[in-house]
């Protein structure tokens, strides 16, 4: 096993892995911003390095100064959470290179699944449901035309390097087809300095369900059953479940062994997760993410398992010790992301914790790296904690969220939690009647009222 | 540094009194009252013992933790530009770069820091005399510390 892992993020994940690490008697390296010198991951870690100035560019993700830490603190592995380096294949390359492990997938797995084409191909060959669209890029307007007649309108325009919504144009005819195609290729070579695009068929009211899956290096994997993000906000997910309220036990043993007989197709190893859209009782593929999410709270406490622990423990070379049969999902789980941002208008809201007071009691998690005093800077995500929350049925975990909200006191800043109160009493959210436009639409009309 | 007197018109020499009283005994906060009124003084718990006031500009808002003296007016702070080792000669063996009480010219080597078996010359932004070295041959260094002081 390790001796000191170096954990290349910071905030709440940080301090998760962190607390992972010190439960397994494993010595822990945080490094840092200057404008993180006071953060709590920092506090609490065996070890500091301060790696740069505020931009991540210069510090959490500064590949040379974070190679530098882990050499001058004699880390055995790197750790790096979610975001900022976490799906660098390169930089998982060079984490291995310069001898350390690199606490994840393969740089080739990370580089397959980084680009939409690769990791198109990639789950079709593995036997994976992927939305119909075309095969591979499409280069001119008129194979779009072709492609979208054949596989029928309303179809959407994606860039192959993109996210977050952008470059993307819907299209319910071939005269919108045309129109943003153009405007897809233009905002896709801006932002991402690529223009190549390709098509799918639209959804136009699915769910986004995803799957957890674990290997480790010896060809053993498990799938640890779904998590329902459909609650989103511009892409960004707000709320997530575990179990999704759209899938029976069936659904869920049929989906979890496709995915985990790709992986085992695939040589994968490490967490990953397999995004879906999932409409008419139709599972699509969209994309896979080669890292821990910020969402794997729900699945640890429907699992009884502690996913950063196994994580490090595969890095290091133990097998997994448990198959399929041994994974039981028990009761349900709701995870809130809470930001520091206006509830209404989602300004962010960086500055002083005033007050803090957590929630607590049986089946309540939070996972913050927050403390009365504490600066947030405006420097990075405006995510200042999660609260999850497990009950035996999904009923009681909807009283207990409720519950724990109430109780959540963050003072000085701007936060969610005054949305998330009010989104845990709306009919569709408590009847799990929901897809992924209905949060905008509830935002939408919230802010009209 | 928060204070939080519940008085219409500030009594400033109670509020200095009690931080004084802050400084000495090392507590984090005071608090004191009469007479329906009451007057906390409290020292933020992340803060390290450092001023409460930003520092200014010009020596990019480092502080000198561990130094009882203060800096001269026309002194500044060379800090790291990078996490690394740092080595004060050219090679093992040779003599420092500089030592204190040198005079040193603008863009003078002053040491060299290791990155990624990249070594990275630190040079002296202007003229001056070196009047303290901070950091010893071999160490390594965090971004932004201090590494020595001109004058």
């Amino acid at each position: 096993m390790f001796e000191k892992v170096l954990i290349a993020n910071r905030g709440e994940i940080a301090l998760r892995i962190h607390r992972a690490c010190r439960e397994m008697g494993i010595g822990t390296v945080a490094v840092h911003s200057t404008a993180d010198a006071d953060a709590m991951h920092v506090r609490l870690a065996d070890e500091s390095v301060c790696i740069g100035p505020p931009p991540a560019q210069q510090s959490y993700m500064n590949i040379p100064a974070i190679l530098t830490a882990a050499a001058i603190s004699n880390a055995d592995a790197i750790h790096p959470g979610y975001g900022f380096l976490s799906e660098n294949a390169n930089f998982a390359t060079m984490v291995e290179e310069h001898g350390f492990t690199f606490i994840g997938p393969t740089p080739e797995h990370i580089r397959i699944m980084g680009n939409k084409v690769a990791a198109k191909k990639a789950a079709l060959d593995a036997g994976i449901p992927v939305v119909k669209g075309s095969d591979g890029s499409v280069d001119s307007e008129e194979l779009a035309l072709e492609v979208a007649k054949e596989i029928g309108y309303p179809v959407i325009v994606k860039a192959s390097a993109g996210g977050g919504g952008r470059g993307m144009k819907v299209a319910n005819s071939p005269e919108e087809l045309r129109k943003g195609f153009k405007t897809a290729k233009s905002e896709a070579l801006a932002v991402f300095g690529n223009g190549e695009l390709y098509i799918e068929r639209f959804l136009s009211h699915p769910r986004h369900i995803e799957v957890q899956i674990l290997a480790d290096l010896h060809g053993n994997v498990v799938h640890l059953g779904e998590r329902d993000c459909s609650l989103q906000r511009r892409h960004q997910k707000l709320v997530e479940e575990a179990p999704s309220p759209a899938l029976n036990d069936k659904e869920r043993d049929e989906i979890g062994t496709i995915a985990r007989n790709a992986m085992v197709s695939l040589g994968y190893r490490s967490v990953g997760t397999l995004e879906f859209l999932y409409q008419d009782d139709e599972f699509n593929f969209i994309e896979m993410n080669t890292r821990l999410q910020v969402e794997h709270p729900v699945t640890e406490m429907i699992c009884g398992m502690d996913l950063v622990r196994e994580m490090v423990r595969v890095s290091a070379g133990a097998p997994l010790g448990y198959s399929q049969d041994e994974i039981h999902f028990s009761g349900h789980a709701i995870e809130c992301r809470i930001t520091a941002e206006n509830p209404t208008t989602f300004l962010p809201s960086p500055g002083r914790v005033v007050d803090y007071h957590a929630p607590g009691g049986l089946g309540v998690r939070v996972d913050s790296a927050l403390y009365s005093g504490y600066v947030v800077p405006p420097h990075y995500d405006s995510m200042i904690a999660k609260l999850i929350v497990h009950g035996s049925t999904r009923n009681e975990c909807l009283m207990r969220l409720r519950r724990a909200l109430g109780e959540y006191v963050i003072g000085g800043l701007d936060t969610t939690i005054a949305l998330h109160q009010r989104l845990v009493t709306e009919p569709a959210f408590v009847n799990g009647d929901y897809d992924i436009h209905w949060l905008e639409r509830f935002v939408d009309e919230e802010s009209t009222d | 540094m928060v204070k939080s007197p519940r008085v219409s018109d500030v009594n400033e020499d109670l509020v200095r009194k009690l931080a004084r009283l802050l400084e000495e005994t090392g507590l984090s906060e005071i608090e004191y009252g009469k007479d329906g009124w009451h007057m906390r003084v409290a020292k933020a718990l992340s803060a390290p013992v450092a001023p409460a006031v930003a520092p200014p500009p010009g020596n990019d808002g480092i502080q000198v933790e561990d130094d009882p003296e203060a800096l001269a007016e026309n002194a500044d702070v060379i800090t790291s530009p990078m996490v690394g080792v740092v080595y004060n000669t050219p090679e093992p063996g040779a003599p420092p770069f500089v030592k204190v009480g040198d005079k040193v010219t603008a863009s003078q080597t002053l040491f060299l820091i290791e990155a990624m078996k990249v070594f990275n010359p630190v040079e002296a932004p202007r003229d001056g005399i070196v009047v303290r070295i901070m950091v010893s041959n071999g160490t390594p260094v965090e971004f932004d510390e201090p590494l020595l002081v001109i004058e």
